[in-house]
């Protein structure tokens, strides 16, 4: 067993946990962070895409004890005090969700594509996402989405803020385009 | 759960490297992106793995006049984004790039990639072409092996019980073209059916070429010179050379045809784009 | 009809803020008190006897609640045919079938347990090609067949033979015409297996309680299926199994019928607790079912101009070990077998064979595009045999109105226009015009074009319900159960309801989870039937709540209700705008000013039943199927590298006619996505098998789907508005018609560039390169 000690979401959380036990394994059954969704267990399809240290890892390859000292994010800290980012707005407006299986793992790649490149080309897009496996979209509103979020950011100026509030809070959308 | 193994976390090399002597079915973790999924599946049943990822030296990168370093637990996106990496060895990179995913990139690392041996390993062609050497460290000291004694099997090499590969050591002319190209099944993410890499050194007008997935071990061709040949002309002989060193096989992947026909084709793009000076793939 | 103020716009879908926050739970994502969690041990053969199993060291470890072998479940289930055990029994029938469960405190007991458990078989003798299964002296998949229960008048098995149902059609006289034909033409076509992919693999838990009531959580596309099968299989009041159905990561069809159900539920009932089985997704290839491969043979007879006389078409489908759902799929394709041709004479033998395999389910096309890529090949390939453009030929022969198609059915205008989407699927292509030249010497390029059609393939009873509650500030709650497992029904359904009840849209909800205790009846979200049905429903629910409304505000007011309408969720006297009432203040009723009450809640119901379907007739295939068509069109531009076989797609431009775009940004996300699903299936997709029969590329590794980078260069969507009469607001469906005919289409580009014809599935590039090489072609 391993005592560790890391950040998730901004949060100190520490466990103690079995060697052979995965990052995703701590976050979605010890911590009930069920966002992060298991598709394939072997790092192939990026339904459990986190970043760590700022990195998009797949988590079901790393090991929960293997991330002592580490900062994590997850799709659940995305969402600041009710806020919807600029990512998440985006993926609605741009028809990028449908089963929604793979979203959350395809946002922490464009999250973590944002951070490393705000402008980010096509081509960088879906490289950025090309480890995220979708069935349902067929890929272009997904990288529509995450254009529309980088344009966005760029006419705010790239010092402001990446959240901002959704037009109706928390409620169900309503007609838009 | 991935398995009932134990962990631990390495200070030192040598601290690793005495852990894995300890224990014969211990097994280094760099990236994991292999040995969790031998785990994870039971192909491999390890009782300890040994995290490199603490050891200071085991992280650099270091580029100087006379060579690059890459440490064992460097991860194949920091290879790709280092500006020099880039700008003198862009087959180097594009190999590194071939790999997997973005996320996958984040963990797992150059050294990682040959060490588990795989036929198909996609940064082996780019180091043998290049003489690239593996820097182990073990019960006897260190020592520097040329990579074209790494390779002894399907996912073996040569490192003996207790011995940790620290860092591959590529000595190089700054005038080095390079390129690495693969063959796969598909654009997305895919193992190689065929990959291949080549250096040249123009003022020794001497090309070396390295061909993966069409032997139990990715495989070193002789030098050669170039002169006037065609880069076709330069493929043909190369293979001719080779002789039976190269024999693809029919595997759930592809065909011993498919291989056999795309190679040359590989082969000579991947002259051509070193003839052009173009030197990147 | 008056401007729409909801119905055809694109109104972002309802669930979205859920799906990106991560807060939308998926049965992976659920956990119920006390719950153990499950794990199988599967067979490592094709075909073997079970001598015995050991369970002893299994059942001894700590933690293992209940290990459950094949020998003391004796069901068979079935929504069809009814040959499926729950684990198996007696014998194996293919590589990957679950032969121990095992149910413990936590996975890993429950896999090391599975790993504890030893099985001794004796090896038999399998059967794996479809072609060899058909052989009077062939191992026989189900030696029992006359014995087991099917739908009766439908599908009719052959006992002691491996076929479970042979659909016929026979139209005309398709020997003498053939035979008179002044051009004909034979080829023969496969394809192989594949899978769904959904990216939520199948999980289901199961709780039964000390008074055999069974509560039920899936990731399910059916959960009133799901509810009736079970209840048959383990003898159980409906009302006794409640089938929760959360949000759904994808099902293509597999979710459709019963999954892990019936395995969960043997585990609770035994181990008297919740248990959980979740498939990996290994066992997600290996295990569960796939779409069922076909080898097709097509006989094409015309005139010499062009027009289509006679066409056989004999399909063989390998419908692996089992063919609950591959029996429907064989007969659906026989009445789709011509494709959406005028055919004169037509003879189709559609036969679904069992084999030693994984076994097929419905997949998203059911048959369609299986059967179209033969049809469509063909069809190109005569066109070339007649020197006519491909384009003209299918023109010349498309149903058009008057025409009759192979069952009997007559062509309308209501069907839509097949020649309309051909022409604008070619158009968006520029088909007249030959390909720009390439930018090197060894790329080719080409172009192809495919035409597609499909009715939903359902039971002539299939129904939906849909109930409208009114909350107290006269917002809409619907009810239905149909699954919105990500192709955005529920949306669409919600604008539906806005439009009908007159209440803005963000007061229509449509309730997420289905609940059979609470939601009404509906058949299984399959067929591309969800919109169409559920929207008649919703209309008819919507307009229930209406009369109810204008009842009560008739009694209130003291008027007719015929003086009453409805506009901004009020019901007010026409021409009187304040005399009348807000929603909220019916929604539970009236109270006078002197208290005295009328009304009551407001609840809506609706429904609709398939109507005028026919049984078809077993000899002749004739009848009525089809409740609507859908027809489209594909047109590709393809570029190739003949020295490795690489194929990019330029362009892919898909015309649908979808009778009535409902939801625009929801219709394009099902054209986008099912095309590329096509593409898979096209280039890339195919299960493997060795000799033995053994599974071999179960895993991301080696089964490869599209990627982001996998998007070809450019795609179009044209949706096409050719009213189906009735559909709400005159929609018909158009879920899965995307994916058909896109491998088709992308055979007859590589014709196009190539001049070589592929006629196997899937067009990979080492195929292409080898036929390359075997052809001597190069660039």
């Amino acid at each position: 067993m391993h005592e560790i000690q890391l950040t998730i979401n901004g949060q100190i959380e520490r466990a103690l946990v079995p060697a052979g036990m995965t990052l995703l394994e701590l976050l979605r059954e010890r911590l009930y962070l069920t966002g992060t969704k298991e598709g394939c267990g072997i790092g192939e399809c990026g339904a459990c895409t986190v970043l760590l240290d700022g990195a998009p890892v797949t988590s079901c390859l790393v090991l929960a004890a293997e991330c002592d000292g580490a900062n994590i994010r997850t799709i659940e800290g995305e969402l600041v005090n009710g806020q919807l980012s600029d990512l998440q707005r985006a993926f609605i407006e741009a028809g990028a969700i449908q089963c929604g299986f793979c979203t959350p793992g395809m946002i922490m790649s464009a999250r973590a594509l944002l951070e490393r490149n705000p402008d980010p080309s096509d081509e960088e897009i879906i490289e950025a996402i090309a480890g995220n496996l979708c069935r349902c979209t067929g890929y272009e509103a997904i990288v529509q989405a995450i254009r529309m979020a980088a344009e966005r950011r760029s006419e705010r100026g790239a010092a402001g803020s990446d959240r901002s509030p959704a037009p109706d809070g928390l409620a169900t959308g309503g007609s838009d385009d | 759960m991935l398995g009932s193994f134990d962990y631990v976390r390495a200070r030192t090399a040598a601290e690793a490297s005495t852990a894995l002597a300890e224990r014969p079915d211990a097994a280094v973790l760099a990236g994991g992106t292999d040995l969790l999924v031998d785990a994870r599946s039971g192909v491999r049943c390890p009782s300890l793995l040994v995290d490199i990822k603490g050891i200071g030296e085991l992280g650099e990168l270091v580029c100087g006049d006379d060579g690059v370093s890459i440490g064992a637990a460097v991860p194949l996106n920091r290879v790709i984004e280092h500006a020099t990496v880039r700008g003198q060895l862009p087959g180097l990179a594009a190999a590194a790039e071939s790999i997997a995913t973005y996320q996958l990139r984040n963990r797992a690392t150059l050294v990682g990639n040959i060490c588990n041996a795989s036929p198909a390993a996609d940064m082996a062609p780019i180091l043998l072409a290049l003489g690239a050497e593996v820097i182990a460290v073990g019960g006897s000291g260190e020592r520097a092996i040329p990579i074209a004694e790494f390779f002894i099997g399907v996912k073996r090499n040569t490192l003996d019980a207790g011995e940790i590969a620290t860092r591959v050591a590529i000595r190089i002319s700054s005038k080095v073209r390079t390129v690495a190209l693969k063959q796969q099944r598909i654009r997305g993410h895919d193992l190689a059916v065929v990959n291949v890499a080549g250096a040249y050194l123009p003022e020794a007008d001497r090309l070396t070429l390295a061909i993966g997935s069409c032997a139990p071990t990715p495989t070193l061709l002789d030098p050669m010179m170039v002169g006037s040949a065609s880069p076709g002309d330069l493929a043909a002989e190369a293979l001719d050379q080779a002789g039976g060193a190269i024999c693809p096989i029919d595997d759930v992947r592809s065909s011993a045809a498919y291989r056999s026909a795309v190679l040359p084709v590989l082969l000579r793009r991947a002259i051509e784009g070193l003839l052009s000076g173009k030197g990147g793939a | 009809m008056t401007d729409l103020r909801y119905v055809g716009h694109p109104v972002s879908r309802d669930d979205g803020i859920e799906k990106v926050s991560g807060v939308a739970r998926y049965t992976h994502d659920l956990s119920v008190p006390g719950m153990l969690h499950a794990a199988v041990l599967t067979s490592p053969h094709a075909s073997a006897r079970i001598l015995s199993i050991d369970k002893s060291a299994a059942e001894a470890l700590p933690g293992v609640r209940v290990v459950l072998t094949g020998d003391c479940l004796c069901y068979r289930l079935g929504l069809y045919m009814q040959d499926k055990c729950i684990l198996a029994r007696d014998v194996v029938r293919y590589q990957g079938e679950a032969v121990v469960a095992v149910a413990a405190d936590t996975l890993d007991i429950a896999r090391e347990a599975c790993r504890l458990v030893r099985v001794e078989y004796e090896l038999l003798e399998p059967v794996l090609d479809p072609g060899d299964a058909l052989k009077p002296d062939a191992p026989l998949v189900h030696p029992d067949l006359g014995d087991y229960d099917h739908m009766q008048g439908v599908f009719f098995p052959q006992a002691k033979t491996n076929i479970a149902h042979h659909q016929k059609i026979r139209k005309g006289d398709f020997d003498a015409a053939y035979a008179g034909s002044d051009v004909t033409l034979e080829a023969s076509f496969t394809n192989p297996p594949v899978q769904h992919v959904p990216m939520e693999t199948h999980a289901t838990i199961a709780h039964v309680t000390a008074e055999r009531r069974v509560e039920i959580w899936t990731s399910s596309q059916s959960p009133y299926t799901v509810r009736h099968l079970m209840s048959v299989a383990f003898d159980i009041p409906h009302a006794n199994i409640r089938v929760h159905v959360p949000y759904v990561g994808g099902g293509f069809g597999g979710k459709a019928g019963l999954g892990l159900e019936p395995l969960a539920f043997v585990l609770s009932r035994e181990a008297g607790r919740p248990v959980k089985v979740v498939a990996t997704r290994e066992e997600e290839f290996n295990t569960l079912p796939s779409r069922q491969g076909l080898h097709s043979t097509i006989q094409i007879g015309t005139t010499s101009d062009g027009k289509l006389t006679a066409l056989k078409a004999t399909y063989t489908w390998d419908a692996g070990a089992y063919a609950d759902y591959g029996v429907n799929i064989g007969r659906a394709a026989a009445y789709s077998g011509g494709g959406p041709y005028s055919i004169d004479n037509c003879w189709i033998d559609s036969r679904v064979v069992y084999t030693n395999k994984i076994f097929g389910t419905a997949f998203r096309g059911f048959g369609h595009l299986e059967i179209l890529w033969g049809i469509e090949r063909a069809m190109d390939q005569m066109a070339h045999k007649l020197g006519m453009d491909p384009a003209a030929f299918r023109r010349m022969n498309l149903l058009k109105e008057g025409d009759v198609t192979i069952t009997g059915e007559a062509f309308t205008a209501g069907h839509g226009s097949p020649v309309a989407c051909l022409d604008a699927a070619a158009e968006a292509i520029d088909w007249d015009t030959p390909s720009a030249e390439p930018e090197a010497p060894h790329l080719v390029r080409g172009k192809g074009i495919a035409v597609l059609h499909k009715a939903p393939a359902m039971p002539t009873y299939t129904s939906c319900a849909a109930v409208i509650k009114l909350d107290e500030d006269g917002a809409a709650d619907v009810l239905v159960s149909g699954v919105d497992y990500g192709q955005g029904t529920y949306t669409v359904l919600r604008q539906i309801a806005a439009e009908e009840l007159k209440i803005p849209i963000e007061k229509s909800h449509v309730t997420w989870e289905c609940d059979t205790a609470f939601s009404p009846y509906d058949w299984q979200t399959v067929a591309s039937r969800f919109a169409y049905m559920g929207g008649n429903a919703v209309i008819e629910a919507a307009a229930d709540c209406i009369r109810q409304l204008k009842s009560v505000a008739g009694q209130a007011l003291d008027v007719s209700p015929d003086e009453l309408r409805c506009e901004d969720g009020r019901v007010f006297v026409q021409g009187d705008p304040d005399r009348g009432f807000d929603y909220s203040e019916l929604a539970l009723g009236y109270s006078f000013p002197n208290g005295n009450s009328i009304g009551g809640p407001i609840i809506g119901h609706g429904r609709f039943i398939a109507t005028g379907l026919t049984h078809l007739n077993p000899d002749t295939g004739q009848g009525l199927p089809a409740q609507y068509w859908t027809y489209g069109a594909h047109g590709v531009e393809i570029e190739i590298d003949t020295e490795t076989g690489e194929i990019e797609i330029l362009k892919i431009a898909t015309a649908i006619d979808a009778g009535k775009v409902l939801n625009p940004k929801l219709a394009v996300g099902q054209v986008v996505g099912g095309v590329l699903q096509g593409l898979g299936s096209a280039l890339w997709e195919g299960f493997r098998f060795d000799a033995d029969g053994r599974f071999l590329n179960p895993s991301f590794v080696d089964y490869k789907i599209p990627t982001a980078k996998d998007v070809p260069r450019e795609t179009e969507q044209i949706l096409l508005e050719y009213p189906q009469p009735d559909g709400p607001y005159g929609a018909r469906g158009i879920a899965e018609h995307p994916m058909i005919s896109v491998p088709s289409a992308i055979g007859n580009a590589l014709h196009d560039a190539l001049g070589i014809e592929f006629n196997d599935l899937p067009l990979s590039y080492e195929r292409i390169l080898l036929a390359i090489l075997e052809s001597g072609e190069r660039a």
